[in-house]
């Protein structure tokens, strides 16, 4: 027969956490490979068109991103602004200059493509002078940017 | 003094738990994803070298939306799902070379001994004046369309012809949606085009070709030049 031991509850047993540092990694790595960056600060607001041919943006390090929406801000007005990086161009003649600062080493601006995120809604006079804009310095590779199914 | 053994958690259930977080948070995720519709504008260059060439009303498909948001394909006002039935009509009406349809651009054929004799006169050009971006473009052209005569078992293929361009012309407010519905159209007449040429020709899907291999580049050039995507955009006045 067994000695049962009296008493033996008084010590509380350690907990295991040899196991803890595999969840911890293992969320980490999770949320490394599916986190995608910011990339900036929305100052307009994009809702992005439909287009069941878009396909997958690659290369992500060789994109400059334009945006053109309606400022979320009310202060700014409700005509569509352009956002270059964090900021609100005053009009669409910044684009060519703001291209051209973001060149890369050894790139030239024909090499990185310039993806537009462009709200659906907005007039296409001033997607026209962004582009028009763009070719200005041969920067004359286009995605535009949109959603591939609603 | 001795310590006195502690009896271990099972620490057995920690992996589901665990790997519960981990399911929970790949449903929860939604990664959003950037996509778009690649397109390369004309080089500034290049409008200043094209002369004025005669240019025939068949060549040309006038896409024009309006500021109301109303489609006139070829000055007829068209719905937008009746587009696409347009577009690829305006590739495939002639696409045996014959006259099927008088008002759609024309295809012209082309044979081994017409390439090889194109290839020789511009690379006489080219010999003359060896710097001319435009000039070594052009033969570079002719010699993918002699591999893709080669490519074929009859030696010759039929080419759109070389003035068929698609028109597309916006108003100051035609919506960015509607454009885009525009260029998505032309965009699936021609992946869906390519890729039946890919089919015919026994090659992987259009999508599937290799873009970083030789074979898989020349191959798409072929692919360019049997299905262009020639689209001009008129601008809109400032």
């Amino acid at each position: 027969m067994g000695k049962f031991k009296k008493g033996g509850g008084k010590d509380i047993p350690g907990v295991n956490t040899s196991a803890l540092p595999d969840i911890i990694f293992m969320l980490l790595f999770f949320f490394m490979v599916a986190t995608t960056m910011k990339e900036v600060e929305m100052q307009v607001d994009v809702k992005k068109p439909v287009a069941d041919q878009a396909l997958a943006l690659e290369d992500k390090d060789n994109v400059d991103f334009v945006y053109i929406g309606y400022p979320i801000d009310a202060s700014q007005g409700t005509e569509p602004r352009i956002q270059l990086d964090d900021m609100l161009a005053p009009d669409y003649t910044f684009v060519s200059d703001w291209k051209q600062m973001k060149a890369r080493e050894g790139k030239t601006p024909f090499d990185i493509v310039t993806s537009l995120k462009v709200h659906k809604d907005v007039g296409m006079r001033i997607v026209s002078n962004v582009k028009e804009e763009l070719r200005e310095i041969d920067a004359i590779k286009i995605n535009y940017s949109a959603d591939q199914r609603d | 003094m001795a310590r006195r053994e502690v009896g271990e958690i099972n620490a057995g259930s920690m992996a589901d738990i665990a790997f519960l977080l981990l399911i929970f948070f790949l449903v929860t995720t939604t990664m959003e994803v950037d996509a778009g519709i690649g397109r390369t504008l004309p080089l500034k260059r290049e409008q200043q070298n094209n002369e004025p060439i005669d240019i025939r009303e068949r060549d040309i498909l006038e896409i024009l939306a309006n500021s109301n948001d109303e489609l006139l394909v070829e000055g007829k006002p068209t719905d937008i799902s009746e587009l696409e039935e347009i577009v690829r009509d305006y590739y495939t009406a002639n696409a045996n070379g014959s006259e099927t349809d008088p008002t759609m651009p024309t295809y012209d054929l082309r044979t081994i001994p017409i390439c090889q004799q194109k290839i020789g006169e511009i690379q006489g050009l080219v010999d003359a004046d060896p710097d001319n971006p435009d000039l070594n473009r052009e033969l570079e052209k002719w010699k993918t369309k002699l591999a893709l005569c080669q490519e074929i078992p009859t030696g010759s293929y039929y080419e759109i012809s070389k003035m068929a361009i698609i028109q597309l012309k916006n108003q100051a407010n035609t919506s960015y949606g509607l454009y885009i519905q525009v260029q998505n159209i032309l965009k699936k007449v021609v992946n869906e085009l390519r890729q039946k040429k890919c089919e015919e020709f026994g090659w992987d899907d259009y999508f599937e070709l290799d873009q970083e291999s030789v074979d898989g580049q020349e191959k798409i050039k072929m692919l360019r030049v049997l299905v262009p995507e020639r689209i001009v955009e008129a601008k809109i006045e400032r």
